[in-house]
């Protein structure tokens, strides 16, 4: 009897010592993710949100960053993304470093989104589109806290995929892999039992004697050309551009546009 | 005319046995070779015309078979006969390839492939359910064809290139023209209206090295059938078996374009020789849950063909475990490239 109530004990300590440690990591790196200037977030949904952006930053080993600005300063939005960027200095690795960051413009209704430096290559202008065209429905509905939300986890499941495959992708979907799945079965087995009633093993090889080209020509009548211009790579995004350098010397490639 | 082959030892009836190729004896086991088994033992008997009926020369009794058949055995004393009108004349056979799988070794091979059936019944593939296993020397056609064909085709060879800002597709058109001379040797039809056709396409291909002059004494012991339809009948049956062929090498010789559209292909396919020949097959007749299920086995290389019952349990069994293993394949895949599972 004893015996029993030690191990009940003992493993309800050990589940209790197991569900602390799970709920306790907080953000303690007292590292500031969340700039809500323009006071469009309560202190509850900043303070959640930086816990969200602590936990996908450790998980990516990139910052993610909101900078949340009245007006901008009064500068274009790409401007802003950019010079913020080189004030705060960001990164996970190093200061300017890894970074996924998004500015908003709340007087002017302006967007940027981007990555910096080696974050460039797990969140390239493909994906970086993507993100763009989730999270802009969202602000146009001032759903802001969901917009930003949607912004670090999408960001940070986007950035799991190595780099070059479109994350969105149906390849990726499991209905898609399900049909597949029993699309295989099907061949393989439909092949199984076609041939379980024996199959034809002779060819052309089996009977031949001798195969011979008597005769042949092959004449050159006429050759056509048509020509098409080459599709140019950087003609993408809704009035954001592609990237670029900051005034800093930081790489980035982003995305903005209105709201 | 009846033709039966008795044992200058002891008279009993003898029967040609696949493994040693002789004309055996299986009372007192003589063996004798085909090639020199005298006349003297074979014992022929004319049969009254009118009457159609064959009578055994071992017991007396009448031997009854349909029209076809050209040997088969006594139903009353059980020896060995050969219908020799009936392999004679017209109807005799150029070639013949001896069985080199006796009775036993067909049944054990039989056995084999019934334990390999992977989506066949349980119960089926213990094979303990044979009904008969009957060795059939099947009337085919073999023919020796010539063919030319004549081909005229317009092909095209693309190509693209980049050069400044632009794409450039060139398309280049050519005449092609083509003439060629094809034989093929021995190519096989089976003969028999009885037999399915495209159960006998199957047991190919028949080891030609084996083919023998025809001799009466091969058939002892066996069922033979004689043809119901002459080379000239069957002639457009082997014309569109080897037409795929003939297309496939016309296509072997058109190469390095990106497309061909063929304009006309004309082939002209003549019979050169065309041999009457008796090839062994085995039948097994296998009851299962009710139903009588015939497969047939090449008598050379032991080959089977025929459907089998398919178990739907074993089916579902498969595709769901195939299924089941792609699934976690695919999900492995998106693992490696998406980082995590869902």
């Amino acid at each position: 009897m004893r015996n029993i109530k030690q191990i009940v004990t003992l493993t309800f300590m050990l589940l209790l010592i197991g569900f602390i440690s799970v709920t306790t990591v907080l953000a303690d790196d007292s590292k500031q993710r969340i700039y809500d200037y323009a006071n469009l977030l309560t202190d509850e949904e900043i303070a959640k949100l930086e816990q969200l952006a602590y936990e996908h930053s450790e998980k990516r080993e990139t910052d993610f960053i909101i900078v949340i600005s009245p007006d901008a300063d009064g500068k274009d939005i790409q401007n802003y993304f950019e010079d913020i960027y080189d004030e705060i200095g960001p990164g996970y690795d190093k200061p300017h470093g890894n970074t996924v960051m998004l500015t908003l413009d709340r007087d002017n209704r302006k967007l940027y989104l981007g990555s910096f430096e080696g974050a460039q290559d797990r969140m390239d202008i493909q994906r970086v589109d993507l993100l763009y065209e989730k999270v802009t429905p969202l602000l146009h509905d001032d759903k802001y806290y969901e917009a930003f939300e949607t912004f670090i986890e999408t960001g940070s499941k986007y950035m799991r995929y190595i780099p070059g495959v479109n994350p969105e992708s149906f390849l990726f979907d499991t209905w898609f892999h399900i049909l597949i799945a029993i699309g295989i079965g099907a061949v393989i087995v439909g092949t199984m039992a076609y041939n379980s009633g024996g199959k034809v093993t002779v060819n052309e090889r089996t009977y031949t004697g001798d195969f011979k080209v008597l005769k042949q020509k092959d004449i050159y009548l006429t050759k056509s050309v048509t020509k098409r211009k080459k599709p140019s790579n950087n003609n993408r995004g809704g009035g954001g551009g592609s990237g670029g350098v900051t005034r800093g010397g930081s790489s980035y490639t982003g995305r903005g546009g209105s709201f | 005319m009846l033709l039966h082959y008795k044992c200058p030892n002891c008279g009993d009836d003898m029967a040609f046995d696949s493994e040693s190729g002789n004309l055996s004896c299986s009372s007192c086991g003589r063996a004798d070779s085909i090639d020199d088994f005298s006349d003297e033992f074979i014992t022929t008997r004319l049969t009254d015309e009118e009457a159609k009926e064959y009578v055994c020369n071992n017991c007396g009794a009448a031997v009854i078979t349909d029209a076809d058949t050209s040997a088969t055995s006594c139903s009353f004393c059980g020896a060995g006969v050969v219908l020799a009108d009936r392999v004679s004349g017209n109807l005799a056979p150029d070639m013949v390839i001896p069985f080199q799988i006796s009775k036993d070794q067909a049944m054990e091979a039989f056995k084999k492939w019934c334990k390999n059936g992977r989506l066949t019944p349980d119960g089926f593939m213990t094979a303990d359910r044979i009904k008969n296993i009957t060795g059939i020397y099947v009337p085919f056609w073999l023919y020796d064809l010539h063919s030319i064909a004549d081909v005229r085709a317009k092909a095209t060879k693309v190509r693209t290139y980049t050069q400044g800002d632009y794409i450039y597709t060139e398309t280049k058109y050519y005449d092609v023209e083509r003439k060629i001379d094809l034989t093929f040797q021995k190519v096989p039809v089976d003969a028999s209206e009885k037999m399915n056709d495209e159960l006998m396409d199957k047991l190919e291909p028949y080891d030609y090295g084996t083919l023998k002059d025809f001799k009466t004494p091969y058939l002892a012991g066996f069922l033979a059938e004689k043809y119901n339809f002459n080379n000239k009948d069957l002639f457009p049956r082997v014309k569109s078996k080897v037409s795929s062929y003939i297309d496939k090498y016309i296509g072997s010789t058109i190469n390095g374009y990106s497309s061909v559209q063929y304009l006309e292909k004309n082939v002209a396919t003549d019979e050169r020789k065309a041999y009457y020949v008796l090839l062994p097959v085995w039948m097994v007749y296998y009851d299962f849950d009710k139903q009588e299920h015939t497969f047939a086995m090449n008598g050379v290389t032991g080959k089977v063909v025929g459907k089998p019952p398919l178990s739907m349990k074993k089916i579902a069994t498969w595709w769901g475990g195939i299924a089941a293993a792609s699934f976690v394949g695919l999900k492995l895949v998106s693992f490696i490239i998406g980082g995590e599972i869902w």
